[in-house]
């Protein structure tokens, strides 16, 4: 059957089976885009007007009279439907002749659906359980016939926990502190720790500044610098500051708008100002303006909605109930301000930061009188003006209140409104997948019919319900999140799990999965001693290939940094559009043009050759094993190897690492000016640089390059 | 050939990977990659090597692009009338609506800088500044009927490699990848080589959008490791690499028998073929080791960086079985504000750079029996105006604006029809008078060379089917291109 995911409170209803069904197969031709011989599959009422053909494809409560059913069971080739494809199964069938039988009834898509707070399972009473989330997996688990994995080791907790929360592993004293810790509330006394600390916000900046497209440069052609950290550095105060989630919002989409506006607040606005900009000669400032506003549409929806709305640009939904006019009757909220796509970036405002004076793009309302009208785009050209719309929001959604001012501030309010179906959902189920590897939502960028049904619905609800109504409080969803017994698992794959659930929806076992790009190179760097913990302010050039910047009509050099500098957080690297950093794009960052949600992880040999060879990461190598080179060899190896993974070597790990020290250590010998290449002179230059092979297979093992 | 339905596969393993299905290995990476079910078979491997729709005519693809546009008005598309009536204004009929990205006022008419005759047994008429590529005019099949929407350059390279003129999409050569896999996997299946400047668009332009990033094009460098981190650290020789990595591997190994994960497991085959890589690469890119004559072939010059060392490195990867080799080349940009972007000095002096190798490419892969299953596509992103541009009334030089509305792209080998002409301009060579052919018509017609339906080779993104060639104005494959 269609729909039947595991980990649902069984088969979904026939309804929304229906629907789903017709989406996947039927509606890329007869839906919002195209509508084959004039059949509209969208909604009972219009899949029951009469086609093209004078035939009705559904006739409600009356089967025989659907033409619908006689098309997809047709033997002739010409006649079946759907065309493409596989035909439609018997099971599939039978389905839609209930359904029709059954009067062909409508059932809303389940994410317009407002949630609701579901009762708490039985099996929240288990001893196993410690967080609300608990006792829906182990529901969903034991309904499969599986039983959770055992707590991971402590110091496994603690790398995890640390690299989950602030993107870096423990350092060896964190860890002996926590061992040496034996009171009941160690872990979550480690928890509230990172919690606490300034690197959360750090860590939780990187996907923010994916959603928002930030880049240090304009996009296009000539790509020309943009100074717009200092709203970087405000994202990341403002999750340090755990500002509720719904003032997060408020801030960045109308921080001009609000009550008490003030500096801080309009500077967040810059958010819709990382739109690109383009400068090139002839350019029509006007058609890159509405690229831009186009963008914030697109961003925005992205970002809140969880629903693609690029597609309503040029016509109808194909499969959601968005007609073409609501995307300009919700752009004509983002059409109002100031900015025109000019050189100077203006409107800007003066704003003063810790690293001295800067001025940043800013959102600014236009005066009354020069509000634009916006119209609706025929295909989405801007050579085609149809008819002028005011703004408004789309009907199939929750109501827009008429006591919010129809702007961008209203706008944002509809956005965190408690009718919001959405919202709360989206933002819950990005914080799952950031901590589980999947959303509980699997395509955790499209919630509308084309997206994935949730695993765990009632699990999704009751944790978004609980966030709207707890005050849109992120750390503490996460730590709820982490402090579950679901999250403590060990990351083993044993067990009858493996037959039953090998892609791990039911969490029978904590997810492993590589580290997020940001968290690697942060990761060589510190455990080799080298990070700067600094924070904030101008982007920094650490070192990269020569050749990377020779983009045209553009006389900007990388200037690599100097000292401490070159050694910063990856996120306060330079982030050049057209020729992002390299290392970091193989290691899946995105190049910040457009809006991303989810990156896509990769394992491919380009990152192998990064961690081997990018002279950064060489570097880390060599700072790891000058930091243990006074040691005897296997006491240094035993050491590298603590600092970086905080555990002894296994004897059989031990055993790999003393061969290759051993090999290298005979290369070198036999290469003294290799082994000064790499250690420099003095007569430790072979014993260090030997070292230094093992430090890089050290920070090359799947699991430092893994969140455990 | 076994059909092959890459959506229908990719649906069932999406279904498969959110249902109970039995997944083998690795079903959470495949999970977010949605490539074919034959790769769940334990081996991870997103590029293996996978059969089209249908059995196509072309196993890669080699596409120059140069870069700014060259002007069709001299080398492709000969416009007599431009000759006569040289010098008088443009006819108003053009100029309503008209935008242009550098020209004001009222232009007028330019005639051909450059003289034309018919070449090759079919007669082609072609511009003598291209004397090498009209000796083997009988291979090319010239479009004179190309149009676009975009009329600047980032959009424009956009459009043309991505189906989009905004950033975000994957580039032909990442669809290609993802529907085709790499025979050679040693090497990366989809490498770019850059003549010159990288091109306005940047590396967006061969980038994999939305598709995962292993489908991303690798730019080869002719320069410095042609691989980016492919060399080892100073210090690290080939014996102290393998020991490294064989290290790595047998630490994962270890990790692997205690996780279970099988991630693991892809990590440890694609260290391995990293190494692989590593020797391949660079005997790959080694000019030195073909002989003196095919090196006097194409003009080229090991050491150096240039575009006919582009062309001979473009024969030799696609030998080897990378799927997609993108060229760029920079500098035919021809607005005439001097003497460096104009068609008296620099327009000849590219084409000498270009000519050569270009004939040579088709000549060699020819002679190997190469050229049937290996398409090249050549032409810039748009054309240029049949009025010149005298930019701030400067008249010192000669030049041409950018020109959405018609310029020539010529094709060879491949299954493209040798010696033959597609479209046809007006007497001004401003519009087209015959056979228009659409970007997104090129790409439907490149993909059908290679054995798929445009229609079909999608990937679900933001929970819909997206596609190169879009799904609102409908392309199609132009059979009259076909041998």
């Amino acid at each position: 059957m269609v729909a039947c995911v595991v980990g649902t409170d069984g088969p979904l209803p026939l309804a929304e089976s229906a629907r789903r069904l017709i989406a996947e197969r039927c509606l890329k031709c007869h839906g919002g885009v195209r509508e084959r011989g004039h059949l509209n599959l969208h909604g009972t009422e219009r899949a029951s007007r009469p086609a093209a053909s004078g035939h009705r494809a559904i006739v409600p409560g009356d089967p025989a009279a659907s033409e619908l059913l006689r098309r997809i069971a047709a033997d002739d080739a010409d006649e079946r439907m759907p065309p493409e494809g596989q035909a439609l199964t018997d099971a599939e069938r039978a389905l839609l002749h209930d359904w029709i039988a059954a009067g062909a009834p409508e059932s809303p898509h389940w994410s317009f659906v407002v949630p609701v707070q579901p009762d708490r399972p039985a099996e929240a009473n288990d001893r196993w359980c410690r967080e609300p989330i608990d006792g829906f997996i182990l529901r969903s688990l034991r309904a499969a016939g599986l039983e959770p994995s055992p707590e991971a080791d402590r110091a496994t907790l603690l790398r995890r926990i640390s690299l989950d929360l602030i993107g870096l592993p423990p350092t060896e004293d964190e860890l002996a502190s926590f061992l040496a810790d034996a009171a009941p509330d160690a872990y979550e006394r480690a928890v509230d720790r990172l919690l606490a600390s300034p690197h959360y916000g750090e860590r939780w900046a990187a996907p923010w500044l994916d959603i928002a497209r930030y880049a240090d440069t304009q996009g296009y052609e000539k790509d020309g610098n943009r100074t717009i950290w200092a709203w970087r550095d405000w994202v990341i105060d403002a999750l340090n500051a755990n500002m509720p989630f719904d003032h997060f919002t408020r801030e960045q989409l109308a921080g001009d708008l609000l009550p008490g506006a003030d500096d801080r607040t309009r500077m967040a606005t810059a958010f819709h100002r990382n739109t690109l900009n383009n400068t090139e000669g002839g350019t029509d400032n006007e058609e890159f303006r509405m690229a831009a506003v186009m963008d914030r549409v697109a961003t925005t929806w992205n970002a809140w909605m969880g629903l693609s709305m690029q597609c309503v640009q040029c016509h109808a939904h194909p499969y959601d109930d968005l007609a073409h006019a609501d995307y300009y009757r919700f752009m004509d909220f983002l059409n109002q301000q100031a900015d025109a796509d000019t050189d100077d970036e203006a409107p800007t405002m003066p704003v003063t930061t810790a690293h001295g004076a800067t001025s940043i793009p800013v959102l600014q309302e236009l005066p009354q009188d020069r509000r634009r009208t916006t119209h609706r785009l025929d295909r989405g050209a801007l050579t085609s003006p149809a008819e002028a719309v005011a703004a408004g929001t789309p009907p199939a959604l929750h109501a827009f209140d008429d006591a919010w001012p129809r702007d961008r501030r209203g706008m944002a309010e509809w956005l965190v409104a408690s009718s919001n179906p959405l919202t709360a959902r989206v933002i819950v189920n990005r914080a799952w997948e950031s901590l589980f590897g999947t959303g509980l939502v699997a395509t955790s960028d499209e919630f509308g019919v084309m997206g994935e049904p949730p695993s765990h619905p009632e699990l999704l609800d009751d944790l978004a319900v609980r966030f709207r109504e707890g005050g849109w409080d992120m750390k503490a969803l996460l730590r709820e999140l982490v402090m579950s017994a679901t999250y403590r698992q060990a990351a083993v794959r044993a067990g009858p799990g493996i037959e039953r659930d090998p892609t791990n929806r039911l969490l029978w076992h904590a997810p492993r999965r590589r580290l997020d790009a940001e968290a690697i190179r942060d990761s060589a760097l510190l455990v080799s001693g080298l990070l700067s913990r600094t924070m904030g302010g101008t982007p920094v050039m650490p070192p990269q290939p020569d050749g990377i910047w020779n983009v045209v009509y553009n006389g900007s050099q990388w200037t690599t940094s100097e000292g401490a500098q070159r050694h910063r957080r990856a996120i306060y690297t330079f982030w050049r559009r057209s020729a992002p950093y390299p290392s970091l794009m193989t290691l899946d960052a995105v190049d910040r043009a457009t809006c991303t949600v989810r990156r896509v992880r990769t394992n491919t040999p380009l990152a192998a050759l990064v961690t081997l060879n990018d002279p950064a990461f060489v570097e880390c190598a060599v700072a790891l094993a000058q930091s243990v080179d006074g040691l005897q060899p296997e006491a240094a190896i035993d050491a590298m190897w603590h600092r970086a993974l905080l555990r002894a070597p296994l004897d059989a790990e031990r055993g790999v690492l003393r061969s290759l020290y051993a090999a290298e250590r005979a290369r070198y010998e036999a290469a003294p000016a290799d082994a000064a290449t790499m250690a420099g002179d003095g007569d430790q230059a072979v014993h260090r640089a030997a070292l230094t092979s093992v430090a890089s297979a050290i920070l090359n093992t799947d699991e430092f390059l893994s969140r455990p | 050939m076994m059909r092959h339905d890459l959506p229908s596969l990719h649906a069932i393993t999406r279904r498969q990977f959110l249902g109970a299905g039995s997944l083998g290995l690795g079903a959470l990476a495949l999970g977010e990659l949605g490539v074919a079910a034959p790769l769940l078979d334990g081996q991870v491997d997103p590029v293996a090597a996978r059969s089209p729709h249908f059995a196509g005519r072309a196993k890669s693809v080699i596409y120059v692009h140069l870069a700014g546009s060259p002007s069709q008005l001299e080398l492709y598309d000969h416009k007599p009338d431009l000759a006569r009536l040289h010098g008088t204004p443009c006819p108003d009929e053009y100029l309503k609506g008209e935008r242009f990205a550098f020209i004001k006022g009222h232009p007028e008419l330019l005639r051909p800088l450059h003289g034309f005759g018919k070449r090759g047994q079919s007669g082609m008429e072609l511009g003598d500044l291209l004397p090498q590529l009209g000796g083997v005019a009988d291979e090319l099949c010239l479009i004179r009927s190309m149009h676009t929407s975009q009329f600047n350059h980032a959009p424009a390279q956009l459009l043309l490699h991505t189906g989009e003129p905004r950033f975000g999409s994957p580039s032909m050569g990442a669809w290609v990848t993802y529907g085709l896999g790499c025979e050679n996997r040693n090497l990366p299946s989809f490498v770019v080589l850059v003549s010159g400047q990288t091109p306005d668009a940047g590396k967006g332009i061969w980038g994999s959008g939305y598709l995962p990033g292993v489908f991303q094009g690798v730019q080869c460098r002719t320069s410095g490791d042609p691989v980016l981190f492919l060399n080892d650290p100073k210090g690290v020789d080939r014996a102290g690499r393998s020991a490294v990595i064989g290290s790595i591997n047998d630490l994962n190994r270890i990790a692997a028998d205690r996780s279970g994960d099988p991630e693991t497991a892809t990590r440890i085959a694609q260290y391995e073929l990293a190494h692989r890589m590593q020797l391949a690469a660079p005997e790959a890119m080694e000019l030195a080791r073909e002989d003196a004559a095919t090196r006097e072939l194409y003009g080229a010059e090991p050491g150096a960086s240039s575009f006919a060392n582009n062309c001979l490195l473009a024969r030799r990867l696609v030998e080897r079985g990378v799927r997609y080799v993108q060229l760029f080349d920079w500098g035919w940009d021809g607005h005439g504000t001097n003497a460096s972007d104009d068609l008296v000095h620099q327009l000849p002096a590219k084409c000498g750079q270009v000519d050569r190798p270009l004939a040579a490419l088709i000549t060699d892969l020819r002679r190997r029996g190469l050229l049937d299953q290996t398409l090249i596509v050549c032409g810039g992103e748009f054309g240029r105006t049949p009025v010149a541009e005298f930019r701030d009334g400067k008249r010192d030089f000669l030049g041409r604006d950018h020109h959405p509305h018609a310029f020539s792209i010529w094709m060879a080998g491949g299954g493209a029809r040798g010696g033959h002409v597609h479209g046809e301009t007006d007497d001004l060579g401003y519009r087209i008078a015959r056979d228009p052919v659409s970007v997104r018509d090129l790409q439907a017609t490149i993909l059908h060379l290679l054995g798929f339906d445009h229609e079909r080779l999608t990937y679900r993104h933001n929970g819909l089917d997206h596609r190169l060639t879009g799904v609102q104005e409908p392309a199609r494959v132009v059979k009259d291109l076909l041998a």
